[in-house]
């Protein structure tokens, strides 16, 4: 299930991004929502870092065919379009580079989409508890993955000009966002979990994680891709292509609290 | 029995030796269930007929699943399966009983040993989407639609998006 908190909320991006109900509960609540905040305003600038961030809106995107735009802000984007057409497009890549800025003080940032599924559980429990979910007990975060179709996830990499053209020495890999899907292989897949980091929502990372994703499942020829949506975030998902009850087909829950 | 005064109560759920004096026996693994003889029940009650080695496929990746074979015919008449995580999440799908064994309690029995095999497993969160016609078969069982507000999406396929 995938849960947008109130809006009002986006300017403290350290707050709990849960409505209060969904901690009173061990059972559907802490299972199944994703924490995006996905209003796509420009970003706040913490601290001395300048971040010059663009909306990854579909006409923007294809206003860029090119595949990059060139500012003072030395913003690079290394990615196509972001519409879903799963027959013209190219196949996704289990891994590749979202995004990639400079920073101010001359670190380069590479935002990593990967749906290779390698995610560390404890950076995975950091991230949940950066989002404000209740602590789930790592064996059974660890299973989760495990028994997930899909897990994608997008890592931020910072490393500094002078070694960027090296290997792992001097990066700095951090764990940003997560979404994964569970699957019968062949018919149906559903999207759990989708979190993004709170310092990194408002870009437009979560659309593209969904996004990719969503993707990912058709390429392997799954047919039915389903989620269960929180009342606000409903809307984003509709922009992404999804809609909500087809033909009156209600989603369920067992004794939810 | 008692007869008076107990007219409003919806009927008891059949127990296992219920079904089993019925000619009814439960099956809980995919071990001798005929998949062309599922996949007319799924056609038989409006399913798509499925290629049956995709069905194979799923029924492999599938993390729970009940069957009721008539012993007089040795055919599936109703049927039921989850997806899921394992732990937290898990998804009933294909839940349907053939046409002519129907209201007799098959599928309640179906979706209540479902239900229990999933609790047993630790699943706490069990979903699952309903046709509009059906909402009133899964209500009584204990499902909630809506919770919250949650609504149920499914990705619409060759949909260009237009924002």
């Amino acid at each position: 299930m995938l849960l947008i908190p109130t809006s009002s909320s986006s300017s403290s991006s350290s707050s709990s991004l849960l409505p209060q109900s969904f901690f009173n509960s061990n059972s559907y609540s802490s299972n199944h929502h994703s924490l995006f905040l996905p209003n796509l305003r420009y970003p706040i600038l913490h601290g001395s870092r300048k971040l010059k961030t663009l909306r990854l809106r579909a006409n923007f995107w294809e206003s860029i065919r090119s595949g990059f735009v060139k500012d003072n802000n030395t913003t690079q984007l290394v990615e196509p379009p972001s519409t879903i057409e799963e027959d013209t497009e190219p196949l996704v890549p289990v891994e590749f580079t979202l995004v990639e800025r400079t920073l101010q003080d001359g670190l380069i940032e590479e935002i990593i989409f990967s749906s290779g599924g390698e995610i560390d559980v404890y950076d995975l429990q950091g991230l949940c508890d950066k989002v404000g979910w209740p602590r789930r007990p790592l064996s059974k975060l660890a299973a989760a993955l495990k028994n997930s179709y899909m897990v994608a996830t997008l890592h931020s990499v910072m490393k500094s000009d002078s070694d960027s053209s090296e290997g792992d020495n001097g990066q700095k890999k951090k764990l940003i966002g997560m979404a994964r899907a569970t699957s019968d292989h062949a018919f149906n897949a559903t999207i759990w979990d989708v979190l993004v980091d709170p310092e990194y929502q408002g870009q437009g990372l979560g659309k593209a994680l969904v996004e990719k994703l969503v993707r990912a499942l058709l390429q392997r020829d799954i047919a039915n891709i389903s989620l269960f949506a929180d009342s606000q975030v409903v809307d984003f998902y509709q922009n992404l292509g999804f809609e909500a009850d087809p033909e009156g087909i209600k989603g369920m829950f067992w004794y939810p609290k | 029995m008692l007869l008076g005064g107990t007219i409003s109560t919806p009927p008891a759920s059949l127990r296992d030796e219920d079904l089993k004096s019925r000619g009814f026996l439960l099956r809980r693994t995919a071990e001798g269930l005929n998949l062309d003889q599922l996949n007319s029940v799924f056609v038989a009650v409006g399913f798509p007929r499925r290629d049956t080695a995709k069905i194979e496929v799923a029924l492999e990746h599938t993390d729970a699943l009940l069957w009721v074979e008539y012993e007089k015919t040795q055919r599936p008449v109703a049927f039921a399966r989850a997806t899921g995580d394992g732990v937290f999440n898990a998804i009933i799908w294909d839940v349907v009983v053939d046409p002519s064994f129907q209201s007799c309690g098959l599928g309640k029995a179906v979706m209540e040993r479902l239900i229990e095999d999933l609790q047993a497993k630790g699943i706490c969160n069990i979903a699952l989407y309903s046709e509009p016609r059906v909402l009133g078969f899964y209500r009584p069982l204990g499902f909630v639609s809506d919770p919250d507000g949650i609504r149920g999406m499914v990705f619409i396929r060759k949909q260009r998006n237009k924002k």
